[in-house]
C-alpha cells in the first residue's frame, strides 16, 4: 500500500479518543487494589494474632517495604506507560529500594538468636503454601497492568514489564502481610522472594509479548 | 516528510517505507497517549525510535541465504568481445547492409520481415546483404594480413 493512501485511510478512521494520562492509570490500579484488599478482609483472612503482631517490628517490616516496593514499581511502570518515559532510571531505583528492605530484615534477624537452625526456621510446607497464595494475589495486579500495558505505549516493554512484575508481586505480597502469621525476618526474605521473583520472571516473560503494538 | 528523514541511513532502503507506514499506524493506534501540552515532536520521536528497533530486529531475525555457486554463469567475456568486434565492424557498411545484417543474420528475421521492416524490396534486402558480407569478409582479410 502506498503511504499517501495509508495516511487517507487513517484520517478517514480518525475518531475523538479519551486521553490517557498518568493519574486516570493510577486511580484504575488504586481502585483494583482496594477492591482486592477489601475481599481480602472481608473474607476474613486476617491473621488472629493481629493485635500483638502489631508491636512486632519484623511485621511493620513486611507490611511498609512490601507497600513501598509495590507503590515505587507501580508509578514507575505507568510512567513508563509514555512513550516518551523510560523505566530504566526507575527500576535502579527499586532494585536499590529492595536491596535496602533486604538489608534492614538481616539487621533485625541479626538481633536474634543466631543463624543455628535455618533450615527449620524455612519451615517448608507453610512457606511453600504462603508462596502460592501470594503469588495468586498478585494476578489482579498482574492482569490489571498488564491491561494498562496494552491500553498505554511503552516504548521500552521489558523494562515497563519488569517494574509491573515487581509492582504485582509486592502487591500481592502486601495483601498477603494481613494474613500471614510468620513474622520471622528469614522466614520472610527467602518466601516472600521466591514468590516475588516468580510472579515477575512470568510478566517479564508473558507482558512484553501481549503488549506488543 | 521527517519520518522519511528519520529513517534514511537507519535502515535499509527497502525497509524504510514499511516502517514509516508501521510507525503511521503506531501514531494512529496510540494518539490517546499524546498530551497535547507536551511538543509533539518528542513524542513522535519516540515512536519512531521504537519502531525503528522493532525494523531493525526483524530484519535481523530474518535468515540470510548463502549464495551458491550454481548461480554464477559460466565465463562470456570471448562472446561479449566478439559482438563488440561485429558491432564496430557494422559500423564501417553502409547504414541499409549494416540494418538487414543485423535483422536477418543476427536477429533471425526473414528476407521478407526485414523488407517490411526496413522498406527496402527483398531483391534489395538480399543484395544488400550479400554485398555487406563480402565487405565484411574483404575487411577481415586485410586485417588478417597486416598482421
Amino acid at each position: 500500500m502506498q503511504t499517501d493512501s495509508l495516511i487517507e485511510r487513517l484520517v478517514n478512521e480518525l475518531k475523538p479518543v479519551r486521553l490517557r494520562t498518568v493519574w486516570t492509570d493510577a486511580i484504575a490500579l488504586i481502585a483494583l487494589g482496594v477492591v482486592e484488599l477489601g475481599l481480602f478482609l472481608a473474607l476474613g483472612m486476617v491473621r488472629p494474632d493481629m493485635p500483638a503482631a502489631m508491636h512486632l517490628p519484623s511485621f511493620w517490616w513486611k507490611l511498609i517495604s512490601l507497600g513501598l516496593i509495590a507503590l515505587v514499581s507501580g508509578t514507575v511502570a505507568i510512567m513508563s506507560l509514555d512513550p516518551v518515559r523510560l523505566p530504566r532510571r526507575g527500576l535502579r531505583w527499586i532494585v536499590t529500594l529492595i536491596a535496602a528492605c533486604l538489608a534492614v530484615g538481616w539487621m533485625l534477624d541479626a538481633s536474634r538468636d543466631g543463624f543455628s537452625a535455618l533450615l527449620t526456621r524455612l519451615d517448608w510446607p507453610n512457606g511453600l503454601e504462603c508462596l502460592y497464595t501470594m503469588v495468586a494475589l498478585s494476578m489482579p495486579a498482574v492482569i490489571g497492568l498488564g491491561l494498562l500495558m496494552r491500553r498505554g505505549a511503552p516504548t521500552d516493554r521489558s523494562g515497563t514489564a519488569l517494574a509491573a512484575g515487581l509492582a504485582a508481586a509486592a502487591w500481592g505480597a502486601f495483601v498477603f502481610v494481613f494474613e500471614c502469621p510468620f513474622d520471622d525476618p528469614f522466614f520472610v526474605a527467602v518466601w516472600y522472594s521466591l514468590s516475588c521473583g516468580a510472579v515477575t520472571l512470568f510478566t517479564r516473560i508473558t507482558l512484553p509479548r501481549l503488549t506488543r503494538w | 516528510m521527517w519520518l522519511r528523514r528519520y529513517y534514511t541511513g537507519r535502515l535499509p532502503p527497502v525497509a524504510i517505507d514499511d516502517a514509516i507506514q508501521e510507525a503511521l499506524i503506531a501514531v494512529h493506534k496510540k494518539r490517546h497517549t499524546y498530551d497535547p501540552s507536551r511538543p509533539f515532536g518528542a513524542w513522535l520521536a519516540a515512536i519512531a525510535r521504537y519502531k525503528w528497533i522493532d525494523a531493525a530486529r526483524s530484519l535481523g531475525a530474518k535468515p540470510t541465504e548463502v549464495l551458491s555457486d550454481d548461480i554464477a554463469v559460466p565465463d562470456h567475456e570471448e562472446a561479449i568481445v566478439s559482438a563488440r568486434s561485429l558491432d564496430q565492424l557494422l559500423t564501417t557498411l553502409k547504414p541499409a547492409q549494416s540494418q538487414v545484417i543485423r535483422l536477418v543474420k543476427l536477429q533471425g528475421l526473414s528476407i521478407e520481415e526485414a523488407s517490411k521492416a526496413t522498406g527496402q524490396s527483398a531483391a534489395l534486402v538480399k543484395v544488400n546483404i550479400h554485398r555487406g558480407l563480402k565487405r565484411l569478409t574483404s575487411l577481415l582479410r586485410s586485417v588478417s594480413d597486416a598482421d
